[in-house]
């Protein structure tokens, strides 16, 4: 697969040619290849490319957005000409105007993430066969496995991002998904088990913790295993989340509420900064760059206002220290941009979203930590999630085990959980020393999608769980 | 092609979709030819062109107006009852063709790939409004504005985190090497409202309100009921405290009814999804769920539902179909795959855009409204319990189960609403509660433009409260 080349000269004459003011110019080619299996039968075996320029310009204090898919200085051209209009023509709704953005530290030069050539080289046979050679072992592991299906795809991304007031960056990734699925019968029902991952960079990261076919196998395996599990029981309780869970924590009842949008909106995180938010055991962080361990699968070195994306600590030992921002946000605030600014694709505007979202991990063993609780839930396996102004928090579980005096239990039905973010945080009473980005195969969805990673450790805390016998 | 030369003109100039239907048809033709003559015993190209104003206000004021214009093609091929496809949105995608044709090469064949044979497809009048062809910036800066500006007016407490309005015109066509060449446009003005309502420390849950017209003249009236939904829902979330765990009866109203037990249902009659052993459905057409309170239809010659469609992603007739009559399983969803597994036609349920291999799904479900009388009605029906008016949750499509808070809830006695409930979760199975149907509202509420559904009063279901 042919990469594209670095198209930041190009977008940096086009500035010189639009006059005053400010403008962003940002070229995202992305190209996707992808294969899905079921029952030994391919269902999609895809090439797709999606490619353009999007622009972004402030004029009369508004902004106005318009795109291109075509690579070349006149459409660019046109396309700021649109974006200008756009702007004025609706200036007059707009009653607090945007002063110019203050000056900031932006991104100049070239950006590779790992894994992007070694990936481009790899023929896509070889993926197809992984898909097939997986699907077949998960599907052959019992005969009560009905079904299997699974999924590859891989996303090349190159961008450059260009503004007027100095940005000229060029970063290339890419982003590798596995997925399969099992659904298992018996005693008159269906059970139904998943095992994804997803990361930034080659194969070694995709599949560094599990292969293929172990991941095939683990999800069979679940699917049979939970036929004959039983539901917990629904109520309070003081459960031990999966490193996967803790992200989806951090992501959904956290993250969303310190988003600067969400914030000026009226978050339950508004006024709380330099407050006690949670434990002390707790200290937060989105950053850009994969902390810890490598290949976290919303790792990017520029966001898509030009700002380098580092890190950015959130709680620092219970104590909500900062907020996610644009630029736009954080010149009204004050303080330096986060990093945060995100677009899908060219034809996107940029918004405020998470990157890598995570827990620092903690001095507590997991084993202590079960022996600690009486009557509790050990939880693991992300599904969707959401999150809500107020703080209230819900997301779905795959697997639950019991906890009782201090033992691990057999096998149980996984829960929906809720809480309210701060009161969940200030409930954590143990973070295990471990850690692992375990979201990765995960979008978040806020108007448009965002790939995103979160994780963390093991960490006890207490929420409500929906049992099956309120 | 995201802007021509006249882009930025979007709001002066008049779209005109039979040019653009005509435009796509010859490309798609061009692809098919292409593919045709680099070896493809089959293929298909599926083109769709569209123009776009997006106005956004966040907290209250302008954030963006945004206006694009895209085109691009999916191109399927067959060869050696082998399966490629490729997508591109960059001009003259004949590289796409290579790329299907690539792929084809490498996948092992399938005896049930195949291509539809062409079939008359319905006469319906065009989804296009005079007046949507001219909707320009101006006028969708405007309808926003004074959107947002009801809401303002109507409670200080009320806080949109976004509103958004969008005018969408876009064409699509389809040609394929069995002879199918087809083309329709569509138009219309969607409107969605986000946020809360904030009473000092007392920060409401989340509500959203939104709907969809393909006649401008009726988006005042669509923003005017919207405005006072949502209104409704975020001011009736504030003070919200703890609900009461029990087993037995929820009145769910229509978006949370399509959510927990229409969304699992309608995949469970997904044909592929039986053939492939992960239906809980499997080999129960003709048996009842239990209730007989329950007609589902498929509906795409609804015009004021957003799926209205002449025909599918294949070029098959979109018909109405019914799929659940009087609690009896009457129909699966067919496209032309599962079909040829089942040794039958398509009931044109092909379905997604230009970047995919066809999948199966709806266009536009319509239930039937029961005898249950107003929402007021099922409330003195429902005496005691809860009423969810969203669902956030998961909900499997191959078990029923599902599991997640009810959104916007409220606590019920003596048959009306006492105050509304947070931290409050459901959990139950959708094929089995439907069994326990107990009761349909006499009139049915579109859900975001997408579905009409009524609101409904179901047994049995488990409810946690924090």
């Amino acid at each position: 697969m042919a990469a594209a080349s670095d198209p930041s000269d190009l977008l940096y004459e086009v500035l010189q040619r639009v006059g005053d003011g400010f403008v962003e110019l940002r070229y995202h080619g992305k190209r996707t290849r992808s294969v899905m299996v079921e029952q030994g039968r391919v269902d999609q075996a895809k090439i797709a490319e999606h490619s353009g320029v999007g622009v972004r310009v402030l004029a009369d204090g508004t902004w106005g957005f318009a795109s291109t898919d075509r690579l070349e200085s006149g459409a660019v051209l046109r396309a700021v000409d649109a974006a200008r209009r756009a702007a004025v023509s609706s200036a007059a709704a707009r009653r607090e105007r945007v002063s110019a953005l203050p000056s900031v530290s932006l991104a100049r030069g070239r950006f590779d993430a790992p894994g992007y050539d070694e990936l481009a080289a790899r023929p896509v046979e070889e993926a197809l066969q992984l898909v097939l050679d997986a699907e077949a072992r998960a599907r052959g592991a019992s005969t009560a496995v009905q079904s299997a299906r699974a999924s590859y795809a891989e996303v090349f991304e190159e961008k450059a991002v260009v503004t007027s007031d100095g940005a000229k960056a060029w970063t290339r990734l890419v982003r590798p998904e596995f997925s399969i699925s099992a659904v298992a019968q018996g005693g008159g029902e269906l059970q139904r088990a998943q095992e994804s991952v997803g990361s930034t960079g080659a194969w070694d990261c995709l599949f560094g913790r599990h292969s293929a076919e172990a991941f095939a196998e683990r999800a069979a395996g679940s699917a049979v295993d939970l036929l004959t599990a039983r539901y917990p029981e629904g109520g309070r309780k003081r459960v031990i989340l999966s490193p996967a869970l803790v992200g989806l924590l951090t992501h959904e009842a956290i993250g969303h509420t310190v988003e600067a949008d969400f914030v000026a909106s009226g978050s339950c995180a508004a006024g709380k900064l330099g407050k006690r938010v949670g434990s002390e055991l707790v200290t937060l962080c989105d950053s850009g760059v994969s902390e810890y361990a490598a290949g976290a699968g919303g790792t990017l070195f520029v966001d898509d206002e030009g700002v380098p994306a580092g890190r950015t600590e959130i709680i620092r030992q219970g104590v909500l220290t900062s907020y996610l921002h644009d630029r736009e946000s954080a010149a009204a605030a004050g303080v330096a941009p986060t990093g945060n600014a995100r677009a899908w694709e060219y034809d996107d505007e940029p918004l405020i979203r998470m990157r890598n979202t995570y827990i620092e991990p903690g001095e507590s063993d997991l084993d202590a930590m079960i022996a600690g609780i009486d009557d509790g839930l050990i939880l693991d396996g992300p599904r969707n999630g959401q999150a809500d102004a107020n703080g209230e928090f819900m997301f779905g579980t795959a697997r639950a085990w019991p906890i009782r005096n201090g033992k691990r239990g057999e096998l149980m039905r996984g829960v929906n959980i809720s809480g309210i973010a701060f009161d969940v945080l200030a409930s954590v009473d143990a973070v295990s020393r471990d850690f692992l980005w375990d979201l990765g195969s995960g979008h978040c969805g806020k108007g448009q999608p965002a790939k995103v990673d979160a994780g963390g450790p093991w960490l006890s805390c207490q929420v409500l769980v929906g049992g099956r016998n309120g | 092609m995201s802007v021509p030369a006249n882009a930025g003109a979007t709001a002066a100039r008049t779209w005109d979709p039979a040019a653009a239907e005509a435009s796509l048809r010859d490309d798609c033709a061009a692809l098919v030819s292409r593919a045709a003559s680099s070896g493809a015993d089959q293929a298909e190209a599926f083109g769709v062109t569209s123009e776009s104003i997006s106005v956004c206000f966040e907290k209250g004021d302008l954030k963006l107006t945004q206006v694009d214009e895209s085109r691009s093609f999916g191109v399927r091929v067959l060869r050696d009852q082998r399966l490629g496809f490729a997508s591109s949105n960059q001009a003259a995608p004949v590289g796409s063709v290579d790329d299907a044709l690539a792929l084809a090469a490498l996948c092992p064949p399938d005896e049930h790939h195949v291509l539809p044979e062409p079939r008359p497809l319905p006469e319906r009048p065009s989804l296009v409004t005079p007046g949507a062809t001219r909707f320009a910036i101006e006028d969708a800066v405007a309808a926003a504005r004074d959107m947002v500006a009801a809401v303002r007016a109507l409670d200080p407490r009320l806080s949109l985190d976004r509103a958004d309005l969008d005018v969408t015109r876009s064409s699509l066509a389809l040609v394929s090497s069995t002879g199918i060449a087809a083309a329709e446009s569509d138009a219309s003005v969607s409107l969605s409202l986000f946020g809360m309502a904030i009473d000092g420390d007392d920060v409401g849950g989340f509500d959203v309100a939104a709907d969809f017209v393909r006649d401008p003249a009726e988006l005042p009236a669509a923003v005017a009921a919207a405005v006072e939904r949502f209104a409704a829902a975020a001011l009736g979330n504030l003070g919200a405290g703890a609900g009461e765990s029990y087993t037995g009866p929820v009145l769910f109203a229509p978006a949370a009814f399509q959510a927990v037990f229409l969304s699992p249902l309608i995949g469970a009659l997904n044909a592929q999804a039986i053939q492939r052993g992960r239906s809980a459905l499997a080999g129960r057409l003709g048996e009842s769920l239990g209730s007989d309170l329950l007609t589902v239809v498929d509906d795409p010659s609804d015009r004021g539902l957003g799926g209205a469609a002449s025909f599918d992603r294949e070029g098959q007739p979109a018909l109405p179909t019914t799929l659940v009559e009087a609690g009896v399983l009457a129909q699966v969803l067919h496209n032309a795959y599962s079909a040829r597994v089942d040794g039958t036609t398509s009931t044109g349920h092909a379905m997604g855009g230009s970047r995919s291999v066809p999948g199966i799904g709806p266009h536009a479900l319509v239930v039937s409204p029961g005898t249950g009388g107003s929402p007021d009605d099922l409330r003195a029906a429902l005496g005691r319990g809860l009423v969810i008016q969203r669902f956030s949750g998961t909900v499997d499509p191959a078990s029923g189960d599902f599991s997640g808070v009810a959104k916007s809830a409220r606590w019920v006695e003596d048959g009306r609403e006492v105050r509304p409930v947070r931290e409050t979760l459901l959990q139950g199975n959708a094929f089995e509660l439907l069994g326990r149907l107990a009761a349909l509202s006499s009139m049915s509420e579109s859900t975001m433009g997408r579905h009409r559904v009524p609101w409904a009063l179901v047994d049995g279901v488990a409810v946690t409260a924090g």
